[in-house]
């Protein structure tokens, strides 16, 4: 028996860029965002809605994009780690995560940022509970688990003082003075 | 397909290899709803776990059971995609919303081009991952009858971990008391002896019309004994599940009285 299917053309707008895409119907959401339109931050994890790494913000809800066929992101806004924050800034989170020393190996991080400002959006100032709750489905197999926490809440209190975005290059020269 | 959480997954690991998917996500727009009146609570089959934890059922004492599910299914991005309708037609025993459901009695329409048809929940189970629905039958409606002031429901599982927990035990359950004296009780579990969701009939039996005690309840464990078979795989042996079971119950029973009584 043939393949029977036919190409689809849906129209999306990622972090606030109107995009065409040509899908196949089996594609899903992570493969358009990661191979047709560049958005590497969106990281392939386990492909089956478990590890949490490719959550994604699809119309306000938080979806993993692993399990969304690309046709149904179809006239949806989405937004991915690209977009929480203008050209040359990094957002409060972003900050908290770097200032609470979170970062090892990384991979989990697009997951764990968009997760929190899911979070943060909805509840500017979580309990621990509330932030374990938050993270409760996303994986990461350095063990920073504790210091999100942490993490969390610093930027809970940075987005509270105004402090939305920060200077990428000034972060960076903090760490790294010359 | 409805959410596709379950049948993405299963096609990825190649368990089932489907020619054609016919996506019901279009649909949500009819399907997804919570509303009551008319004596009965109805939900749509498309409406997700999340729309159900934002619904008023939570709010109510009596259905603080939807809190639990809410709290305790999978992870924050699946409760998103994932369905009630989804949730009971995989058929698979570790169904929290389907166990939930069990334990409120609930029924099920199933809607073909020729007609619709109520089928109660506990019916429709017919073996592992295999529902009595015929090819063309769609799961449209769930609707279950409003319970009364003095009851509550519960519904609990236990892992080792919380997020994606599939559990090594699920228990339900459903009790109104009047004052000290259980009136009505529906327990519902993962398994009682199949590899589906069921009810626990001889052991409601056995409570119903008895004082709410605790000594009550430990005396009804020995007819749990005898009603269930538990089964040892990887993930827990039979005799852990089957202990489990009886704790469980045991913690929804006194979750319900503290929900009844206090409210919470």
């Amino acid at each position: 028996m043939g393949e029977e299917y036919s190409d689809m053309t849906i129209k999306i707008n990622v972090n606030g860029k109107d995009y065409v895409v040509t899908v196949k119907p089996y594609e899903r959401l992570i493969d358009v965002l990661r191979y047709k339109l560049g958005l590497t931050s969106v990281k392939e994890g386990c492909g089956r809605g478990e590890c949490g790494a490719c959550v994604v913000i699809m119309d306000g809800k938080l979806v993993p994009s692993c399990l969304v066929p690309a046709y149904r992101a179809n006239g949806s806004k989405i937004i991915t780690v690209e977009g929480i924050a203008p050209e040359g800034k990094i957002h409060a989170i972003q900050k908290a995560l770097i200032d609470s020393l979170s970062i090892q190996c990384g991979f989990c991080f697009p997951g764990i940022i968009i997760a929190a400002k899911y979070l943060l959006d909805h509840n500017p100032n979580p309990s621990d509970e509330e932030i374990k709750e938050a993270l409760e489905g996303h994986l990461c197999r350095c063990g920073s688990y504790l210091r999100f926490i942490k993490a969390v809440k610093l930027a809970a209190k940075y987005i509270r003082e105004g402090k939305i975005y920060f200077d990428v290059k000034e972060v960076q020269s903090k760490i790294f003075p010359e | 397909m409805a959410g596709g959480t379950d049948l993405l997954i299963q096609m990825r690991s190649g368990v089932v290899k489907p020619k054609l998917i016919l996506d019901l996500w279009p649909l949500r727009k009819e399907l997804s709803y919570v509303k009551s009146g008319d004596g009965y609570v109805r939900i749509g089959a498309l409406t997700t776990i999340e729309e159900l934890g934002n619904s008023f059922l939570v709010s109510d004492k009596r259905y603080l059971g939807f809190r639990d599910l809410y709290k305790q299914f999978a992870t924050p991005y699946l409760k998103t995609l994932a369905t009630i309708g989804g949730n009971i037609g995989t058929g698979h025993p570790m169904s929290d919303a389907a166990i939930l459901l069990l334990a409120l009695d609930a029924e099920v329409k199933l809607s073909s081009i020729e007609g619709d048809r109520w089928v109660k929940l506990e019916d429709l189970f017919v073996g592992l991952r295999n529902i009595a629905r015929k090819p063309n039958e769609l799961i449209t409606e769930i609707r279950f009858k409003e319970i009364p002031e003095n009851s509550s429901t519960a519904l609990l599982k236990l892992d080792r971990r919380r997020g994606h927990a599939m559990g090594y035990v699920i228990a339900a359950a459903y009790m109104a008391l009047e004052g000290n004296k259980i009136i009505d009780v529906r327990l519902s579990f993962d398994s009682i002896g199949k590899p589906f969701p069921g009810r626990a009939y001889k052991t409601e039996e056995f409570l119903k019309g008895k004082e709410f005690s605790i000594d009550t309840i430990h005396e009804s464990f020995k007819v749990m004994e005898n009603e269930m078979t538990r089964i040892s795989d990887y993930r827990a042996p039979a005799e852990y599940r089957l202990d489990l079971s009886k704790v469980l119950m045991k913690r929804c029973l006194l979750l319900i009285k503290s929900r009844v009584e206090r409210g919470v």
